[in-house]
């Protein structure tokens, strides 16, 4: 049986046309077209399961938003295959969008000079909600999100992190079963982002909803996901675990030591030798080539030492790693 | 179908609220299009009360002639102002929010932009200048011409729509539509207030087959009035609005169709 | 001393440049819309040599000179209203120079980019679809460009004092649009102001629009003694002077509530 969302050797080439302004170019485009290609998606598979989170993630221009596009239905495919929840997405277009929702966290789909909860009942009579479906959901979401200081208010009052709330609980009034996250949490303060997330982590837990989250903030993935993909240059490099990628790739270690006095270190090997400051020195080495208790030892007998600290690479300096193509 | 219709009663609902959280605006913006629309009329007014008639068209004809094109624009407006404003969906990306709603598209462009202000500027100073030159201009009104009008206004209303789709349309392939807009809807129309036998061949050519605004408001007002000029064109030309208004229309849902695929196998 | 005023219209002289095609559009739109006008008087004067004393020559040069003047004149009616809108007013404001003398730096600018770049090409078009007559004599074109300027001078004096209304209204779209509506019908771009009905002509000698263009063809086509010139010329300055006055008073209103309410 394949699983609820199956992606196969989905390939995505536009052919970006070197428009020029104004009628002598766009003449001159119409008989003579000149066009370049570019390989937005090359090969990416993966499949995704009821009830699962997806953080998915890469640099500016790796491919992801094309294949969220194709995902949601915007645009279709070269190549390959893509079914979600039973459905090829771009050509059932008006009932597959019944089943999923979107939110794009640069681009509002509120009414700009309205208060949200006009929005909200426009997209009720769009998405045909049952009155009753309807109801649940709105006295749900907007306790959840603790929205119902703000209902009334036009959107163009709200601050970001309030709009971003609002307009997420837009796209799940229809109880889709899966949901796509761009962004949500653009450009929102640190407790508007507390709040987001937690909301997400709540939801998938509570409805079994599948989730794709798309971010640059490693904050985002690590708080809700349990489950990373990284694409890069149109192609998956990393489908696992995200505990996983420390295990993987996180080898490295660094100690911070600070000392009585400026002291001269002399040269160890296999370890590298950074000075933050007069008296604070961080060493960097990877843990199957130096013992880390080995290291401590030969500092702790040989210079007067205040304060220690080992610490673990952050996964989002690991990630960055990943795609300079320093650890593959 | 009636679930179609309650979507457009809300998303019109949606519009005239959003109008009135600024509402002194809204008035006076509808007022300054309805005068801004006039400065043709005051000209022609002027110029007439000195020349007695251009090429044959009093006054009352010349209102006539005008009323057709305001009307016609002013229910366009209502439907089809989604299709002339589309080229920034494109370049903003708005339009994916709307593939991604369970409604037709075309429905969604129409309902969710329809400019009722506007509507009204244009509309009403096309009410005004048909109440003002109607019972003038010597047509009798009774079934057949009644039906003939309506049915041109119809026909006017597609042609135009066809126009703004086709432009539309042609923005997804096209980064900017402005300057052709331009020439083929706003300078055309410039033409259009006038009888078109007074002006050069190569714009009456223009004004027929290119940008074919005669039908939208020469050759209807021709069938009413039957004015000596109409000799210059086939007579046939007088019947053909509504045939040429649902031809256009649908030759234009033709390349929109065809186009809406390519935009999602080009994306933008 | 006007080095920075200088620098102001050089700017924006040169942005004008930098939209190519929509130029040459709007040349295009200037002469389809002479082109136009030029019809229909054919038709309306339908082989006549003149109506009340005036020929078509006459009618077709007011609309050639009028409307190639209208390209020039082209007026930035939201200068200040955006900068209102957006705030960049209250900093703009404490430059050490005239905000005034911007607005007229900046306009005059765009003006000299059209006098060549619009006017000219526009003008020759013009001249080679439906011809023009020669001006009276040179004295009379000395006196048409200086007329032609003050004209430019009424016209953006009434732009700049209904700019001032923005202090108050916040959107002035629609009072821009109901002003140009004045300026379109009776300023004889539009319509030739020979024709105008006489009860009408006693409206417009209370109004300013007749002198920003019908002024200076009438001096172009030696309608005109020098002792009509002087008295005519003399009008111009004085609306330049009484409209500047008005929209002055209500800038320095405008300045005022700007800051007492802190922008």
């Amino acid at each position: 049986m394949s699983s609820f969302i199956e992606v196969t050797n989905l390939k995505k080439t536009f052919k970006v046309s070197k428009r020029s302004k104004g009628i002598p170019g766009m003449l001159a485009n119409m008989v003579v077209p000149k066009f370049e290609e570019k390989q937005a998606v090359k090969n990416i598979s993966f499949s995704i399961e009821k009830g699962e989170m997806v953080g998915f993630i890469g640099p500016n221009g790796a491919g992801k938003s094309t294949t969220i596009k194709m995902l949601s239905g915007i645009l279709c495919p070269d190549g390959g295959e893509i079914q979600v929840a039973g459905y090829v997405p771009y050509k059932q277009r008006k009932t597959y969008v019944q089943n999923i929702g979107v939110v794009f966290g640069q681009k509002s789909q509120l009414q700009w000079d309205l208060p949200v909860i006009d929005s909200f009942e426009l997209l009720k009579a769009i998405y045909r909600i049952p009155e009753e479906q309807y109801k649940n959901n709105f006295n749900r979401f907007v306790e959840m999100l603790d929205m119902s200081e703000f209902l009334n208010r036009p959107v163009r009052q709200l601050s970001l992190g309030q709009r971003m709330r609002a307009d997420i609980v837009a796209a799940l009034l229809h109880s889709p079963q899966v949901i796509f996250f761009d962004e949500p949490t653009i450009g929102v303060d640190v407790v508007g982002k507390e709040t987001i997330r937690n909301f997400i982590r709540d939801l998938n837990k509570e409805d079994k909803v599948s989730m794709i989250f798309t971010t640059h903030d490693m904050q985002d993935i690590e708080k809700t996901c349990d489950r990373l993909i990284i694409i890069d240059k149109g192609l998956k490099v990393y489908d696992g675990a995200l505990m996983g990628i420390r295990e993987k790739y996180g080898t490295t270690r660094q100690l911070d030591v600070e000392f009585v006095e400026n002291t001269v270190i002399g040269a160890i090997p296999n370890v590298e030798i950074k000075r933050l400051d007069e008296r604070k020195v961080r060493f960097v080495f990877e843990n199957h080539e130096v013992q880390i208790d080995e290291l401590m030892n030969h500092l702790l007998s040989n210079y007067g030492i205040r304060d220690i600290n080992v610490s673990e690479p952050e996964i989002e300096s690991l990630i960055r790693k990943i795609y300079n193509g320093e650890v593959l | 179908m009636f679930d179609t219709l309650r979507l457009a009663g809300i998303y019109t609902k949606i519009i005239m609220r959003s109008w009135f959280q600024y509402r002194v605006d809204a008035v006076l913006r509808s007022l300054a299009v309805f005068l801004r629309e006039s400065t043709g009329i005051i000209v022609i007014y002027f110029t007439l009360l000195k020349f007695d008639n251009l090429n044959g068209w009093n006054i009352y004809e010349m209102l006539f002639l005008y009323s057709l094109l305001f009307l016609t624009y002013g229910i366009l407006i209502v439907f089809f102002t989604g299709f002339r404003d589309f080229w920034k969906m494109i370049q903003t990306g708005n339009f994916d929010r709307f593939i991604l709603r369970p409604r037709g598209l075309l429905f969604q462009l129409i309902f969710s932009n329809a400019d009722w202000f506007a509507a009204v500027g244009h509309g009403s100073l096309g009410v005004v200048l048909f109440i003002i030159s109607a019972g003038k201009v010597g047509v009798v009104w009774n079934a057949v011409t009644i039906v003939y009008y309506v049915l041109a206004v119809i026909g006017g209303v597609l042609i135009q729509g066809a126009i703004f789709l086709f432009l539309a349309t042609l923005s997804i392939y096209l980064l900017d539509t402005g300057s052709l807009k331009e020439i083929i809807y706003y300078d055309a129309r410039k033409f259009a207030g006038y009888p078109i036998s007074i002006f050069h061949k190569a714009v009456q050519v223009f004004m027929i087959y290119i940008a074919p605004f005669a039908f939208v408001n020469y050759f209807p007002a021709q069938f009413l009035l039957r004015k000596g000029d109409m000799a210059l064109f086939p007579e046939v030309y007088m019947y053909l609005t509504p045939v040429v208004g649902v031809g256009l229309y649908l030759l234009a849902y033709a390349f929109w169709r065809y186009s809406i695929r390519h935009y999602k196998s080009t994306g933008n | 001393m006007l080095t920075p005023y200088y620098a102001f219209a050089r700017k924006s002289f040169l942005s004008k440049s930098a939209y190519r095609f929509e130029h040459y559009m709007g040349i295009f739109n200037t002469v389809l819309k002479i082109f136009i006008f030029w019809e229909i008087y054919k038709a309306l004067y339908g082989g006549r040599t003149e109506v009340d004393g005036v020929t078509m020559s006459m009618v077709t040069t007011n609309f050639v000179l009028s409307l190639c003047l209208d390209a020039v004149f082209t007026m930035n009616d939201f200068y200040l209203p955006n900068r209102i809108r957006n705030g960049s007013i209250a900093t703009e404001l404490l430059l050490p120079i005239s905000f005034k003398g911007r607005m007229l730096a900046d306009n005059m600018g765009q003006a000299a980019f059209k006098l060549i770049f619009h006017f000219i090409p526009a003008l020759i078009v013009s001249v080679l679809i439906v011809g023009i007559k020669a001006p009276a004599s040179f004295p009379m074109l000395v006196m048409f460009v200086v007329s032609a300027l003050l004209g430019y001078g009424v016209l953006w004096s009434i732009s700049f004092a209904v700019q001032m209304c923005a202090f108050w209204l916040i959107n002035v779209w629609s009072i821009v649009t109901i002003k140009n509506v004045f300026i379109n019908v009776l300023s004889g771009s539009m319509f030739p102001l020979w024709f105008m009905p006489e009860w009408m002509e006693g409206v417009l000698a209370f109004t300013p629009f007749s002198s920003i263009y019908f002024t200076p063809v009438q001096i172009y086509l030696g309608e005109l003694g020098f002792a009509q010139i002087a008295q005519k010329c003399l009008i111009q300055i004085v609306w330049i002077v009484l409209i500047y006055l008005i929209g002055n008073i209500m800038w320095e209103r405008g300045k005022r509530k700007l800051v007492v309410q802190g922008g």
